[in-house]
């Protein structure tokens, strides 16, 4: 008979359980598919070089275990109100509680169990998508990668079903403990809203005061160092709440003191429920500003990450292709690429010494990216250039500039540069060296791949710092860095947002209960209904715009942190593409609140019926 | 003298066709007179709720009309529905609470605000009706911090303010103890005499009943006997109404 009640109400609330399983099914997708990349063996071997993609995913996936945590407990509070009244009713009608706690922890577990099968194959799915895009962007062949990871299914189980477990005990422990007539008329009622103003502008004043600190030293980050990165955390996370806690408050409370604004419409009734909302969201809406925060400089900072591969390999060499005693086949080749400008510089290598020809330098002066740091603290190149008559002024003193120059085979200890005449003297092998500048070397990185790869091997060498004179090589380096990062940016971003504005959601669904008769009695007194949706909507709307708003702010101060130590020269680059996809997101998710929140709330036109108590 | 509300052929039936029905009320048709204190007397289930419920058009009878003001709001729908209900109807339930979230001013402005009266106009308003039900020193508290009874007159000022056509009341003094309910119904019958208030009091209670100068009987969704007080005092009017009771309940 419970159980057939308990299936019932079930049926009755069918769109809230599919919002529930929705939500929960994409966080544990998303769980699985950040353990899968993480911890899957063949993944970890195919290159060495991604061992700190490996840690970046752990470091991600801690972070989201975080998330899913408070995620879980919102969405957890949200099916206990749901749910609430109709056991209150079954122990209203006599039913054991040691009975309804049962049914309410098999409830709980089959949501959590559920939705964490359902997760992980979705997930599975995701993670063989994700992984091939990942191994295109990073120009790698990983073999044998299989999206399914026993391992991360491991994980991922464990963790979701003990926290449905803990969830499901503290539930079915709340409904238990609780009086009867407590969950049946479970209005949270507001009680006065009594602060002292001094203690309250001084709060309002420390707020500020305390993110104006920790903005202050993020654009100092490189005086302060990681001091000033402790700084920032401390005072951001406390400066935010105190914005909730008194600052927005303060003016919702002066809004409400205006006569003209508070007696127009509902603007009363909003303004009440703001209030009481604000106070009762204090700690959620500080999280969630500074996770957006943290979730919207993930993207913007790994976009950004990607622009600068081709920025930093281009500070690394200004030529774009290395060729070492080229073959005809070879400079066929580079030719094809269409360079517009190619240098050759011929060297003799003899004994312990190379001696390079002079007027190479008059006809092709070579060239030089110097790392500098600039006035500011922040670095930069320097661009060099060396002619004939700079190589001749200190013939032995280029020996480290042109380095990269001399093939690896030659055990030389100093490079000389002399004029025609002593070159012609010397007794050596003769060598050249030629040097291509491309247009665009994104557009033909591709075909320079086989090149270098031949170059390297004419070369023998397996030497890190023979590389590294390659654009190319630098570039590929960078790109296996950079686009691990811009990947976790992306998804960590994007995860976080989708998570955290579920967590809003929830926490505002789980309300609307007992908002319900407050919108009840308004339409009973005679307020349109175009009203009510209204004052839904401005009230919803404020809820998910000011932490928005406060992570906005966050992101921007905090990319100073970027430009400051020149890990990204341009962080505030192409900013709108992460606001964009931070916007259209937030969006949906508060028209999809809204949405809810109404069907919850505003009993459908066609029965106008009232539940009231005889 | 006109009157305020018109009851023609009103029935209700709850539930679907194909459901068990339950006939709440059968063709029930009667007045209300401007400036009258009616009540609406009957035994639990009889219908008094449905009643009110389709009188202050929270609900739709199956079949039938009611005319307020000589309108018939049975067809209203959509804005004219929420509109006329803020302009012409007051209501005070048991259980109507007050918007818990809002100051005592607060609730009893809302109905004005959502006729669009400007905040100038709003606040002398305010201030005289709360100053009729003597709940002037409370306009600043939360329904939290106030009495039942004090609550129901802040309900009253709010469903007064805006000069409805009629009030109605479904067992306001449900949830009060008696020193206040007596208070509540004394504010109520002065409200009428004095500023011509037209109430509709729907009540079990006898002594609730006293205080209406004509009694309509209800029972199983049929209205029987009709009782008025005329000169009688209010002792003995209660008096008449436990005796006719007592023969309409065999
Ligand atoms: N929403 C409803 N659905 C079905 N039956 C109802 C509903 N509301 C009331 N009733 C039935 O209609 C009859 C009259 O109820 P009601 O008007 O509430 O009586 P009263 O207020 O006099 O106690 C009762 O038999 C009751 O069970
Ligand atoms: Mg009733």
């Amino acid at each position: 008979m419970l159980w057939k009640l308990a299936l019932g109400g079930i049926k009755s609330r069918l769109k809230d359980y599919i919002v529930l399983f929705s939500g929960l099914t994409i966080s544990a997708a998303i769980f699985y598919m950040f353990q899968s990349l993480a911890s899957n063996p063949e993944f970890l071997k195919a290159n060495s070089t991604l061992g700190m993609i490996v840690f970046i995913f752990y470091f991600g996936s801690v972070l989201l275990g975080i998330i899913t945590l408070v995620y879980i407990l919102y969405a957890n509070s949200f099916l206990l109100t749901m749910r609430q009244r109709t056991y209150a009713m079954f122990m209203m009608l006599g039913a054991k509680s040691s009975k309804i706690a049962q049914l309410i922890f098999i409830e709980t577990v089959a949501v959590g169990v559920i939705s964490t099968v359902v997760g992980s194959a979705v997930g599975v799915g995701l993670t063989s998508i994700i992984s091939q895009v990942l191994v295109k962007q990073m120009d790698i062949a990983i073999t044998h990668f299989s999206p399914w990871s026993t391992s991360a299914a491991l994980v991922t189980a464990v963790f979701f079903l003990v926290l449905f477990a803990f969830a499901a005990i503290y539930n079915a422990g709340k409904l238990v403990k609780t009086p009867v007539l407590n969950l049946l008329n479970q209005a949270k009622t507001p009680t006065r809203f009594k602060r002292n103003p001094v203690l309250w502008g001084i709060e309002v004043a420390g707020g500020l005061i305390l993110l104006a600190v920790g903005y202050w030293s993020m654009a100092q980050l490189n005086t302060l160092q990681l001091f000033g990165l402790g700084i920032a955390l401390v005072t951001i996370v406390l400066g935010s709440y105190f914005v909730f806690d008194a600052f927005f408050l303060m003016i919702i409370q002066l809004l409400r003191r205006n006569e003209r604004f508070r007696t127009k419409e509902l603007h009363s009734f909003t303004l009440g429920q703001l209030s009481f909302r604000i106070r009762d969201f204090t700690r959620l809406l500080s999280m969630v500003s500074i996770v957006f925060a943290l979730a919207l400089g993930a993207i913007t900072v790994g976009l950004g990450f990607h622009d600068t591969i081709q920025t930093m390999a281009e500070q690394i060499s200004p030529y774009d292709l290395m060729l070492h005693d080229p073959t005809t086949a070879s400079q066929k080749q580079a030719d094809a690429l269409s360079p517009i400008s190619v240098s050759t510089y011929q060297y003799k290598v003899a004994g312990k010494n190379v001696y390079f020809l002079a007027s190479d330098f008059n006809r092709a002066p070579f060239k030089e990216n110097q790392p500098q740091q600039r006035a500011d603290g922040s670095y930069g190149v320097k661009k060099v250039t060396y002619g004939e008559a700079e190589m001749l002024k200190d013939p032995t003193g280029h020996t480290q500039t042109l380095a990269d120059l001399v093939t690896q085979k030659a055990p030389y200890q100093t490079i000389t540069v002399v004029n025609a005449a002593d070159y012609a003297k010397v007794n050596g092998t003769v060598h050249s060296t030629q040097l291509y500048i491309t247009k665009d070397f994104m557009a033909i990185k591709d075909k320079l791949k086989p090149l270098v790869a031949a170059d390297q091997k004419q070369e023998g060498s397996t030497n890190a710092n023979m590389s590294m004179n390659q654009k190319y090589s630098v570039y590929a380096l960078y790109n296996t860095m950079m686009s691990g990062f811009e990947f976790m940016g992306l998804f960590l971003g994007i995860a976080f947002l989708a998570m955290l504005a579920s967590c809003l959601m929830f926490k505002i669904l789980s309300g609307a209960a007992s908002d319900a008769l407050r919108y009840q009695m308004l339409e009973k007194i005679g307020t349109r209904r175009s009203l009510l949706k209204k004052s839904i909507r401005q009230e919803i709307g404020t809820l998910f715009v000011l932490p928005g708003i406060l992570g906005v702010i966050h992101v921007l101060f905090g990319l100073q942190m970027f430009k400051v130590t020149s890990l990204l020269p341009q962080p505030y680059h192409n900013i709108w593409l992460p606001f964009l996809i931070f916007l259209v997101l937030y969006v949906l998710y508060y028209f999809l609140t809204v949405q809810l929140y109404s069907g919850i709330v505003l009993h459908s036109g066609k029965s106008e019926e009232f539940q009231r108590g005889e | 003298m006109a009157n305020v509300v018109t009851v023609n052929k009103v029935r209700k039936v709850y539930g679907k066709a194909n459901e068990k029905q339950t006939t709440a009320l059968k063709d029930v048709s009667f007045n209300v007179q401007a400036g009258e204190f009616i009540g609406i007397m009957g035994a639990s289930g009889s219908g008094k709720s449905t009643l009110l419920n389709i009188l202050s058009t929270l609900d739709k009878p199956t079949a039938g009309d009611v005319k307020i003001n000589n309108q018939d709001v049975t067809g209203l729908k959509g804005n004219k529905l929420s509109d006329f209900r803020s302009r012409e109807v007051g209501f005070i339930f048991q259980d109507f609470n007050l918007l818990e979230n809002l100051t005592s001013r607060e609730n009893i402005a809302l109905p004005l605000s959502l006729q669009g009266v400007s905040a100038k106009k709003i606040a002398p308003q305010v201030e005289s009706i709360a100053e009729k039900l003597s709940i002037t020193e409370i306009l600043d508290q939360y329904p939290t911090e106030i009495s039942g009874g004090q609550k129901q007159r802040v309900a009253a000022a709010r469903a007064l303010v805006t000069q409805p056509a009629i009030l109605f009341a479904d067992e306001p003094t449900g949830a009060l103890d008696s020193h206040s309910a007596r208070e509540l119904l004394d504010t109520m019958t002065t409200l009428n005499k004095n500023d011509g208030v037209s109430i509709l009091l729907v009540t079990h209670d006898p002594f609730s009943a006293s205080y209406c100068q004509r009694i309509l009987f209800i029972k199983d969704g049929v209205i029987g006997q009709e009782l008025k007080r005329k000169d009688q005092d209010r002792t003995t009017f209660y008096h008449q109404i436990l005796d006719e009771l007592g023969t309409f309940e065999d």
